[in-house]
């Protein structure tokens, strides 16, 4: 519920396991690099950006748990979808399961945030190249952004809660 | 046609539906409620499980009241929702790591109540870091979680190492604690192989100190885990007993008896007689204070007092007064009252005894006036020289004609005869008057046996007997026996024609009539006897019978230091060891298997058995080696293959003897069965007794049509069908059958040895072989949960 004209969101952080997700969460939500363990579950936090209340939910990528992201799919405004820049190797499998995800019905509505993740580490693709790597181009009928990003540094994550915060806005008018 | 459809498209989506609804909605208080309605709803025993994830994802709050209930609804659905179950792990592992200690132990607690296999690998490092938290609470916690743990997953705990952390917490600074980690120590020692509590010195001192300080069920704990220690020196007994008799004052009735526990299984290591007298002497009034309390307590102390007494009768043999029995005690009371008073009786307080055994002779309860009296018999065969004043009360009573007095009167006075034989004979003529009154049969058998015996002394002997005879064909087996038997006697002792006549008559039905093949069987000796060699005859029948024993040692004395071992159990309430009444799966192969599953666990078991063999400090976590291994093994490393001396069908253990579950054992060699190598055991599945057998084929051809005979054995088992159901065996093959049993009385052959059964096995090509199990009858009947009786005046 809006008190004061502050709006909620409801966000999940999908992406490969070791992408940089819970990283991710907790740079947003406490503004620090926070030592973590592999997710098996999930984490939830409450992010207030530009007025907006995020509600995000940061799942465990490894194989065992991809199955039961669908079981948070409804009422979600957004997906942050996270690419380990510098896991070349599995670029293909992201794009798989990214597009998996774009399939899904009760995502329809949902908005799409990219991060191209790891951007510190040498040899990480840049966003264009992720951006072909998902093949992200081939999205018609709905918004989506690919931000370059890096957790450790904090880097590009705000920027990505900017576009995000924007579309929210836009699209509750 | 198309307005019908509307019936079937129903706006209500139903009860679950709207619960996922509130679930998910941002307000924090709304989800509350939501939650709260599921916990109802599962408490009145809705299934709520289908809303699993949604109410998995309320768990991340800080509302403490709420993640409580989220996770009471874990403990419940986890076990129905695995796979999902992994997406709470997370949460687990932050909670234990929360500031707050309750919420790191209420993780750790959920966490050890969940049982599901495929997330208990995840729990083992929060569990780890719990067990080195520094609340206490927490700690404490963990302890228990690691047995839980171990209930589910042995190796993984073992894999952690996280028995060891158990053991250090034994020497925590906080008494909860070290309480805790005993309690799960001990609780995992029952299921795994392992002595987890070989204590050292300085451990077993943490453990006295903690003792003071810690709750009362805490220090039932400590005491339990020590009365299971080895303790081998006078040194540290002595320090045991210092710090334990303090708890014999304490309030509750448990710390009390785990405490006479711990000292009583001390007392043989102290070696000076004035300290074991003055402990002696500390451990009745507690005792007797436990008699203070509602009748249940007592029952349970006097259950507890009954082994005690027997092995330390020293310890309230001045207090016999405080187990007279009071009128309003209840009947199970007054029956357990008894059986200590008996124990009890000495020359000093006989007269005492006498008086309150007379006074209950008379009450109104059947059972227990029945047992007054038996017990005023057993006062005589214990007590030599009360014999005399017991007999006069027991005559008194007998004048009092009362039915059911002057049948038990008879049953005790034969006792006494055999007890004290040519003393009190002269009781006789008082015994005869009440002949017609006996409708029992002990009572009647034993008067048969009396007349019998003394017929000499007996006028009319013969006409009594013929009394009894005349209803012969009605009469219970064990009065016909003693009919034979009582007949044969007068004839011997006064061969008369009137006991010629007779002896004709009775042996005449008695081994053509009859089907009781006992009573058959001793007609016929009597009657092979009686025509080859009167003198024979007359030196068997009517020889000097052995004085019969005291009769106060009723328990086997191995079961007896068992039971102390276990006082304060619901083994000394039993009066039955452990093994007899509990059946733990978790180590031990399951006693009902199928034929699939006896293969698998039949080739572990040579697994097992060739690991221990090869290499002997090898760990076994589970199964029990074969008996070839069982031979091999020295006894020293007995304890490290578990439940191996429970297969040795030699060992007379009662433990061994108790357990139904037998276990296979190579009954032939493939060398001496032309290549067929079989084992065999006996076991009880789905509640009936069967025989297992396993067959293996070491020769170049495919066996078929196997069948199975066993000879007349002792017990009268033989197989339902004779057919074994198992396929054909092809070359080198294995395979393991459960053939159903039964038994049938025309089948008993009481000559043959009881303890093993002579089997014939056949197939379609090697014709029959001949083998020998080893048996134990203890599978024909599903373990009692009743208390033995102590059937020595039955005999």
């Amino acid at each position: 519920m809006a008190v004061f004209g502050e709006r909620e969101a409801r966000i999940l952080v999908l992406g490969l396991d070791n992408a940089g997700k819970t990283t991710i969460l907790y740079r947003l939500q406490v503004g620090e690099v926070v030592s973590t363990i592999p997710t098996i579950g999930f984490n939830v936090e409450t992010v207030t950006y530009k007025n907006i209340k995020f509600q995000v939910w940061d799942l465990g990528g490894q194989t065992s748990i991809r199955p039961y992201w669908r079981c948070y799919y409804p009422n979600t405004q957004a997906i942050i979808y996270v690419v380990d820049s510098s896991d070349t190797e599995r670029i293909g499998t992201s794009a798989e399961e990214f597009h998996a995800i774009m399939d899904e019905e009760e995502l329809r509505d949902a908005l799409i945030l990219v991060y191209a993740n790891k951007q510190d580490l040498p040899g990480a693709l840049d966003d264009a190249a992720v951006a072909e790597g998902l093949n992200l181009h081939s999205i018609k009928n709905r918004d989506w952004a690919i931000f370059k990003t890096s957790a450790i540094k904090g880097e590009g994550l705000f920027e990505g809660l900017d576009w995000l915060s924007n579309q929210l806005k836009t699209r509750k008018r | 046609m198309s307005g019908d459809g509307k019936y079937f498209a129903t706006t209500k989506k139903g009860e679950i539906h709207e619960l996922k609804e509130e679930l998910r909605v941002l307000d924090k208080s709304r989800r509350k409620d939501a939650v709260k309605k599921v916990i109802a709803a599962m408490t009145v025993g809705k299934d709520v499980s289908p809303i699993f994830p949604d109410v998995v994802n309320c768990m991340q709050t800080d509302d403490l009241e709420l993640k409580k209930l989220v996770y009471l609804y874990l403990i419940n659905y986890a076990k129905s929702q695995p796979d999902l179950a992994i997406m709470a792990v997370n949460t687990f592992v932050k909670d234990s790591q929360d500031p707050n200690p309750l919420i790191r132990a209420l993780a750790v607690r959920t966490m050890g109540c969940i049982r599901v296999d495929k997330i208990t690998e995840y729990l083992c490092d929060p569990l780890q870091r719990c067990l080195k938290d520094d609340d206490p609470y927490v700690r404490k916690t963990a302890a228990v979680c690691v047995a839980k743990l171990y209930d589910i997953n042995p190796e993984l705990v073992e894999d952690r190492g996280f028995l060891d952390l158990l053991k250090d917490l034994l020497a925590d600074s906080n008494p909860m604690v070290v309480a805790n980690a005993v309690a799960a120590l001990a609780d995992i020692r029952e299921t795994s192989s392992h002595n987890l509590l070989v204590l050292t010195n300085q451990a077993l001192f943490k453990l006295l100190r903690a003792l003071n300080e810690c709750t009362e069920w805490g220090q039932v704990y400590i005491l339990d885990a020590i009365s299971k220690m080895q303790i081998s020196e006078a040194k540290d007994a002595e320090s045991i007993v210092e710090r334990v008799v303090p708890r014999l004052q304490h309030a509750n009735s448990a710390v009390v008896l785990s405490a006479v526990k711990v000292v009583l299984l001390q007392l043989p290591l102290i070696s000076d007689e004035a300290a074991v007298k003055a402990l002696i002497k500390k451990l009745g009034p507690p005792l007797v204070t436990l008699l203070s309390e509602e009748a249940e307590v007592q029952y349970v102390a006097l259950r507890n007092i009954n082994l005690i007494v027997q092995k330390h009768p020293e310890v309230l043999s001045h207090e016999i007064k405080v187990f007279f029995c009071k009128y309003n005690d209840p009947i199970y009371v007054k029956l357990e009252k008894l059986d200590i008073m008996i124990a009890l009786a000495n020359e000093r307080n006989i007269d005492q005894v006498l008086l309150e055994l007379k006074e209950y002779a008379t009450e109104v309860d059947v059972d227990f006036v029945r047992k007054a009296v038996r017990a005023i018999g057993r006062c005589a065969v214990t007590l030599e020289r009360a014999a005399e004043r017991c007999i006069n009360v027991l005559l008194e009573l007998i004048k009092q004609k009362v039915n059911y007095v002057v049948q038990e009167a008879v049953v005790v006075i034969k006792d006494i005869f055999r007890r004290y034989p040519n003393r009190y004979e002269s009781i006789i003529a008082t015994l005869c008057d009440s002949l017609d009154s006996l409708d029992e049969p002990e009572a009647r058998a034993s008067m048969v046996w009396i007349i019998g015996e003394y017929a000499e002394r007996i006028d009319n002997a013969d006409e009594l007997l013929e009394s009894f005879l005349e209803a012969f064909p009605e009469e219970n087996a064990a009065v016909q026996l003693q009919l034979v038997t009582a007949a044969v006697k007068l004839f011997l002792k006064n061969p008369q024609p009137r006991a010629q006549q007779m002896i004709q008559l009775v042996l005449t039905y008695a081994t053509q009539e009859t089907d009781n093949p006992d009573l058959r069987d001793r007609a016929y000796v009597y009657w092979r006897l009686l025509s080859s060699d009167p003198e024979a005859a007359r030196a068997v029948v009517l020889a000097e019978k052995p004085v019969i024993s005291q009769g106060t040692a009723t328990m086997d004395p191995q079961l007896l230091s068992t039971l102390l071992g276990n006082l304060s159990t619901l083994s000394s309430v039993y009066h039955l060891p452990p093994s007899a009444f509990v059946t733990r799966a978790a180590h031990t192969p399951a006693p009902s298997l199928d034929n699939g599953a006896l293969r698998e666990r039949t080739t572990t078991d040579d697994g097992v058995a060739a690991a221990a063999g090869s290499s002997s400090s090898g760990p076994v976590s589970d199964g029990a080696p074969s008996s070839a291994a069982a031979a091999a093994q020295p006894p020293s490393s007995s304890s490290l293959i578990g439940d191996l001396l429970d297969l040795d069908i030699s060992d007379p253990s009662p433990a061994a003897a108790a357990a139904p579950v037998e276990e296979l054992v190579e009954v032939m060699s493939p060398q001496n069965g032309k290549g067929l190598g079989i084992k065999a055991g006996f076991s009880r599945e789905n509640n009936a007794p069967v025989f297992l057998l396993q067959l293996a084929n070491t020769t170049q051809q495919s066996l078929d049509g196997f069948m199975v005979q066993f000879n007349k054995n002792s017990h009268g088992v033989a197989p339902a069908s004779q057919v074994v159901q198992v396929p054909p065996l092809g070359p080198g093959e294995t395979a393991g059958a459960s053939v159903p049993l039964t038994t049938n009385p025309a089948l008993i052959n009481p000559a043959a040895n009881p303890a093993t059964i002579q089997v014939a096995i056949r197939n379609n090509q090697q014709g029959v072989l001949y083998f020998t199990s080893p048996f134990k009858p203890d599978i024909l009947a599903a373990p009692a949960a009743s208390p033995v009786d102590d059937n020595f005046f039955g005999l």
